[in-house]
């Protein structure tokens, strides 16, 4: 049960619930004390301890649920076993009577041979024949699926998926390569022989033991049916995640769009986590008793100084400058999604879209959902690009609120279509700003090629990169964060 | 606290048993959390909307364990000075000028300044001893020689630094005091955390705590807290009365009526005698579930189809 609990832990991982080892631990104790007849309770409290927040409490109960409801469903899954076997008994002596006369005539002649052996059972009845077929009939995998012995049945077929490493299991493709090895691990092989042998015999048994073997099989389907949509569905999800952080950012096909935001908002909300501490408003300050008395020690116990507890205060600013002509809106686009994802741990982000000229657009952001901001914003700002101008623009509308707390992030591929650069504007900016960001989502190796001034602009920076996926946006964004803090 | 000493807790039953003779009826996921957080001596978080009974489930506890509540109420600004010790200044100040006058005694007759130093500190450190220290209520938990129930009370209002003081306490049961040392509690307390959810509470403190999310109750679970509280209202309007209270959760409000407003509502419809609730009466008393003259404009208007509706589940 341990390591079905560790299972499920995995699985519980690929869905997007974070659990530490010691969390792990722990819920080994909580089962240990609830222990496990009562499933209800066991859930609870294993949720207690696994799922931190509402959200992965629905995710722990709809994983629990799928993860458990096999194991725990075969115990009492022989009652209905055994109300299926008759069932398939009729349909099997159905298609009998179907196959009309040469089956009859089978039967027959069956009976006529073996009369005294009360040959109800034709398949061992065959077995008689055959000391293969005896041998067979006598392995524990036939001896379970005779009997109809569930819980053996199951383990053997747990024990033979995890032989195989079913829960690596990734793409529904992989579903018959998996089937296929487990059902060989059990010992189909012997079952799939002796059919064959039946079938040159022409053996009464045939049916009897096919029905068997088609059992086995869907028994050993639905058991990767189940791991595949336990296990794969967390990861493809993970999978997916992976190769869209990394695509280029205007590659990105429209149909995946809204895929995009929702990762940019699951990434902003990790990162808002991670940095969130509330930013310090300054308090007057309490007195700091216990070091105005030490102090106070050299003085001869005379509270000559007193000290207060004062807490600092912090306003970090960020002015974020875009881009959004034909070349680079795609880009500029995500990075504003991401910087007001992030608004919870940024609150004063002021955002400037230009091409030829530029403008605040933060207002936008206050009255449309960052989305529709967006749009707006390549509607109102696109054209071709004048970076000189736009500087220009920037500097008249911010320089007096730039100061050692103001981090510029400027996103852009520098190509002035060999208009003037006006660096001089950047190094002041760069001078007066605690830091100066630009992001180019052209690789490092077009920088300077063609009109692109960004070796001359890239001088003014604090750093520079290369932006075009999520990945790297995730990366800078983080940098942001923890230097602003 | 060892598992014998208290057979209240002994098995999730005898705790729904337990209290609901204290008049806190608990479905059965609140009880295994206090079962395992018993088992396991772990502190539980309790997150929920407001007058969930959140904080009545501490204090119940400490009712059915006959144990002192030690209530911490966080808020901003909360420090270690409020919420676990503090040196006694006033005390310290008076004894040093107090016994001034001894030192001279003391140093009688000693040889050089070596000697004198030597003597003096064969004293130790008098002002920082467990005589000059104020415990405050997280200390005092520790203290408690049967153990005790400790409320940290809407711990998401407190700051994320003491959030961090909490740590050392929550998984080892120990304070350190920098000048004694580390102060082991005597008995380990149980543990109850509550949060609004005013905000996220940080990784390391939701680790440490069983994780236990109380919404608002079912019909069927919310007439019997009604009757365990206000046992004089007839079954009927009780049944009509919560009815009411949970279709006005389904509105959109801006403040959600609670379990606690349900009970003060029922109060206050068994003073004014009602037997059977009408569209006249529930408007006047409106104000007792809702605590926004917003909500209560909003819901106004719906009250009569309300009441309709719950009348024709009847």
């Amino acid at each position: 049960m341990q390591t079905s609990l560790v299972n499920f832990i995995q699985v519980l991982r690929s869905h997007d619930v974070r659990i530490s080892p010691a969390e792990t631990l722990d819920a080994m104790d909580v089962a240990d004390a609830l222990g496990y007849s009562d499933r209800n309770q066991l859930r609870d409290g294993l949720a207690m301890t696994l799922a931190k927040t509402p959200h992965e409490e629905a995710v722990f109960m709809q994983c629990f649920d799928r993860y458990f409801s096999h194991k725990l469903a075969d115990l009492s899954d022989s009652s209905q076993a055994e109300d299926a076997q008759p069932e398939a008994g009729e349909t099997n002596a159905d298609s009998q009577t179907a196959d009309g006369e040469s089956g009859e005539a089978a039967g027959d002649g069956e009976s006529y041979e073996q009369d005294g052996s009360a040959g109800d059972n034709p398949l061992a009845d065959a077995a008689g024949d055959s000391p293969e077929l005896q041998q067979l009939l006598d392995s524990s995998l036939m001896q379970s699926l005779m009997n109809n012995d569930r819980n053996a049945l199951s383990m053997a077929m747990s024990q033979a998926a995890a032989k195989v490493g079913l829960n690596q299991i990734e793409m529904f493709t992989q579903k018959g390569q998996f089937s296929r090895k487990i059902l060989d691990e059990l010992g189909e092989a012997h079952i799939r022989q002796a059919v064959i042998e039946l079938e040159r015999a022409n053996s009464p048994a045939l049916d009897e033991l096919r029905r068997y073997r088609d059992m086995l099989r869907e028994q050993v389907r639905d058991l990767v049916d189940r791991e595949y949509l336990l296990h794969a569905e967390g990861r493809n999800q993970q999978f997916m995640d992976d190769i869209l952080s990394k695509t280029r950012l205007n590659n990105i096909e429209h149909h995946y769009q809204q895929k995009v935001q929702a990762l940019v908002q699951k990434m902003a909300r990790k990162l808002a986590a991670r940095y969130g501490r509330k930013r310090k408003t300054t308090r007057r300050g309490q007195l700091n008793m216990a070091r105005t008395i030490r102090k106070g020690v050299a003085t001869d116990g005379v509270l000559f100084n007193t000290y207060f507890r004062q807490v600092s205060r912090d306003k970090p600013q960020v002015l974020a400058v875009c881009d959004v002509s034909g070349s680079v809106a795609a880009y500029a686009k995500f990075l504003l999604m991401f910087l007001y994802a992030v608004q919870d741990v940024l609150p004063r982000v002021r955002s400037f879209a230009f091409s030829n000229h530029l403008g605040e657009v933060s207002g936008l952001f206050d009255e449309h959902p960052v989305e529709r901001a967006v749009e707006l914003v390549n509607w109102q700002y696109g054209g071709a690009t004048d970076y000189g101008g736009s500087l220009e623009d920037f500097a008249r509308l911010t320089m007096d609120d730039i100061n050692t707390q103001t981090t510029v992030i400027i996103l852009g591929d520098a190509r002035n279509n060999r208009g003037e650069p006006r660096l001089d504007i950047l190094q002041s900016i760069y001078q007066r700003a605690k830091q100066v960001i630009w992001l180019n989502p052209e690789s490092r190796k077009a920088w300077g090629t063609g009109d692109s001034e960004m070796p001359r602009y890239q001088s003014a920076c604090h750093f520079a990169a290369e932006c075009n996926n999520l990945k790297q946006l995730e990366r800078i964004i983080e940098q942001l964060l923890k230097s602003t803090r | 606290m060892n598992t014998e000493d208290f057979p209240q807790l002994e098995s999730v039953e005898r705790i729904i048993e337990g209290f609901e003779s204290y008049g806190y009826i608990c479905s059965r996921k609140i009880a295994t959390a206090v079962f395992l957080a018993f088992q396991l001596r772990k502190p539980i978080l309790v997150e929920g909307p407001p007058g969930v009974g959140k904080t009545e489930l501490a204090k119940t506890t400490s009712e059915l364990l006959s144990l002192p509540l030690i209530r911490l109420q966080c808020y901003e600004g909360l420090d270690e000075a409020k919420a676990l010790y503090e040196w006694k200044y006033g005390k310290q100040l008076l004894y040093t000028q107090v016994l001034k006058e001894k030192l001279g005694d003391l140093l009688q007759g000693a040889q050089g300044l070596a000697e004198s130093v030597e003597r003096l500190h064969k004293f130790g450190d008098i002002f920082y001893s467990e005589d000059f220290l104020e415990p405050r209520p997280l200390l005092k938990a520790m203290q408690q020689d049967k153990g005790a129930i400790l409320l940290i009370d809407e711990v998401d209002k407190s700051d994320y630094e003491f959030e961090s003081l909490l740590l050392e306490i929550l998984s080892d049961y120990q304070v350190s005091i920098p000048e004694i040392g580390t102060v082991q509690a005597r008995t380990s307390p149980m543990v109850f955390l509550t949060s609004n959810n005013t905000r996220d509470i940080s990784d390391a403190l939701k680790r440490r705590c069983l994780h236990l999310y109380i919404p608002f109750p079912s019909v069927e679970l919310e007439e019997r807290i009604v009757r365990s509280r206000v046992p004089d209202v007839d079954e009927s309007l009780r049944h009509q009365l919560v009815q009411f209270v949970h279709s006005l959760r389904e509105l959109d409000l801006k403040k959600t009526p609670a379990i606690s407003e349900t009970i003060d509502w029922a109060r206050s419809l068994l003073l004014l005698h009602t037997e059977e609730l009408d569209e006249e009466l529930v408007r006047s008393t409106l104000n007792v579930l809702l605590k926004f003259e917003d909500d209560i404009e909003s819901a106004e208007s719906e009250v009569r189809t309300m009441l309709r509706s719950n009348t024709g589940d009847n």
